[in-house]
């Protein structure tokens, strides 16, 4: 049996832009198979704010393979243990919080790849089940995601920038603006500023950045070099509440 | 303590409409939602997951940000019914009522007694009610499905039924009658929900039914107040016009 592609890993390497819609709001397993006519190009499931965990992980990684979008997990530690089970139990792709230097960025590579690489766990994953030469081909379609969202790691970005086999360096002003003193702040002008210089930094570097992405900013997360772009369904949601509600509004009461 | 209004009964007496979400399955996600203050949440139970097991988690998180749960059930089953409102749904709806007999039987179950003999239980939404049993019917929501070509034709015996709050009239079925399954949109299909909801509204009864992205503007205007509306809808809309604007930004 041939190991699943990761799609998501695929499109960001050819240097194609991927839209992923977050589980925020609009979660679990059946709910995320319904997913399947929007085509999203993967999935992101919230495991550091949100339920996803290992006695549901592989039921939701499975619900994102049959769809054919890549799933991808956000941790709440950097933490190779946790790092591999959650590959263990099926995600392609690993958001790791709170990357703020060098060795955490190094961590994560050990934590997320087969030797020679690193060293992740020796177990076969649900992603192996059947694959020949599993643990060579692993390491090809398995996902790293770091968050630089302290402002020590912008002032350390050179050095984290150096660490091979990470795909995806993202900036989330939300944390960031907490580590500027601005908490709650995260539009605020001096934060908007380093996440774009932040970003232009890691393209120029040739290396991949991503953002959590709307109509509204998304051609400047693009000119930013973003490529790894995550939608949040609740404001589709509101919206469309909101426009039935006042249609309703306006021809019965 | 006081037991807990149905809001969506007063929306409707006050003659508004009422618009009722479905797609949000687990409790997480309806909490979620509540920054839109929603009327209602569908919990669906005649084709998803919702059961015995979850039915409590689900309503909990619905009351808990002030919108009205109701769960679809499976049959119109005299237990089946009751045992969704011990589980703390503060409404019912129960599909392919076909007769007068189908919607007396509705009513037996969800009302206890003098309206009707629902097994005694106190619900979770009667913990600590004083007198809750004689207060539970006043605020437990009932909703019927006509969406059987037999439902139509016994539909002036079903309308002569009190306490049911809301016909629902389901185009998906009645299309599979029609010729035209799964066309929700087709005039024959849209032309017999129209007939069915005046009659209902004739009647002095309120009506219901689907409105979803491509339905809804026509659905609001034909007469029916009750509206079951998709979240998947939305987010397919949301996202699909974001990937326009993406594809428009990359070429």
């Amino acid at each position: 049996m041939n190991i699943r592609r990761n799609i998501v890993k695929e499109r960001l390497h050819q240097g194609k832009t991927v839209s992923c819609l977050a589980a925020w709001g609009y979660s679990g397993p059946d709910q995320i198979e319904r997913l399947a006519p929007m085509k999203p190009h993967g999935v992101f499931l919230e495991g550091e704010h949100g339920n996803v965990d290992p006695p549901n992980l592989s039921n939701f990684t499975r619900a994102c393979d049959i769809i054919g979008a890549t799933p991808i997990v956000r941790i709440n530690q950097n933490d190779q243990g946790v790092i591999y089970r959650t590959l263990d139990l099926g995600a392609l792709g690993i958001v790791v919080p709170h990357v703020n230097n060098k060795e955490e960025a190094e961590n994560v590579v050990e934590g997320g790849k087969f030797y020679p690489l690193g060293k992740r766990g020796s177990f076969t994953s649900r992603q192996g089940i059947g694959v020949d030469n599993y643990h060579d081909l692993a390491n090809d379609q398995t996902m790293l995601i770091v968050l630089l969202e302290d402002i020590v790691a912008v002032e350390n970005l050179d050095s984290i920038l150096e660490v091979d086999h990470i795909d995806v360096f993202m900036v989330p002003s939300g944390d960031l603006a907490q580590s500027m003193g601005l908490p709650g702040q995260a539009n605020h002008p001096d934060v908007q500023k380093v996440v774009d210089e932040t970003m232009r930094r890691i393209t120029k570097k040739g290396r991949i950045t991503g953002a959590i992405a709307n109509k509204s900013n998304v051609k400047n997360l693009y000119d930013n070099g973003a490529r790894f772009l995550l939608c949040d369904p609740r404001p589709y949601m509101s919206e469309g509440f909101k426009k039935f509600q006042e249609f309703a509004g306006k021809h019965i009461k | 303590m006081e037991i807990r209004k149905n809001r969506i009964k007063q929306r409707l007496k006050e003659g508004k409409h009422v618009i009722a979400i479905e797609n949000l399955n687990d409790p997480d996600t309806v909490e979620q939602f509540a920054p839109n203050d929603p009327h209602c949440f569908w919990f669906e139970g005649e084709h998803f997951n919702v059961n015995p097991q979850n039915i409590g988690d689900l309503t909990r998180a619905s009351d808990l940000i002030n919108a009205t749960s109701i769960v679809r059930v499976p049959r119109p089953e005299y237990q089946v019914i009751y045992h969704a409102l011990d589980l703390g749904a503060q409404g019912v709806a129960v599909p392919h009522v076909k007769n007068k007999f189908d919607a007396e039987l509705v009513v037996k179950a969800s009302k206890f007694s003098p309206i009707g003999k629902r097994g005694m239980f106190i619900s979770r939404q009667g913990i600590g009610v004083d007198d809750y049993f004689q207060k539970a019917n006043d605020e437990t929501f009932v909703l019927v499905f006509i969406e059987d070509l037999e439902a139509i034709e016994n539909l002036d015996e079903i309308l002569d039924v009190e306490n049911i709050d809301v016909f629902f009239v389901g185009p998906g079925d009645l299309s599979q009658e029609l010729g035209h399954s799964g066309e929700i949109n087709h005039p024959d299909v849209k032309k017999i929900v129209q007939e069915v909801i005046n009659r209902i509204t004739k009647k002095g009864r309120v009506a219901g039914t689907v409105a979803n992205a491509s339905s809804y503007e026509w659905a609001m205007q034909t007469g029916a107040r009750f509206f079951l509306s998709g979240a998947l809808d939305w987010i397919n809309h949301g996202f699909d016009d974001f990937n326009d604007f993406l594809l428009s930004i990359e070429n």
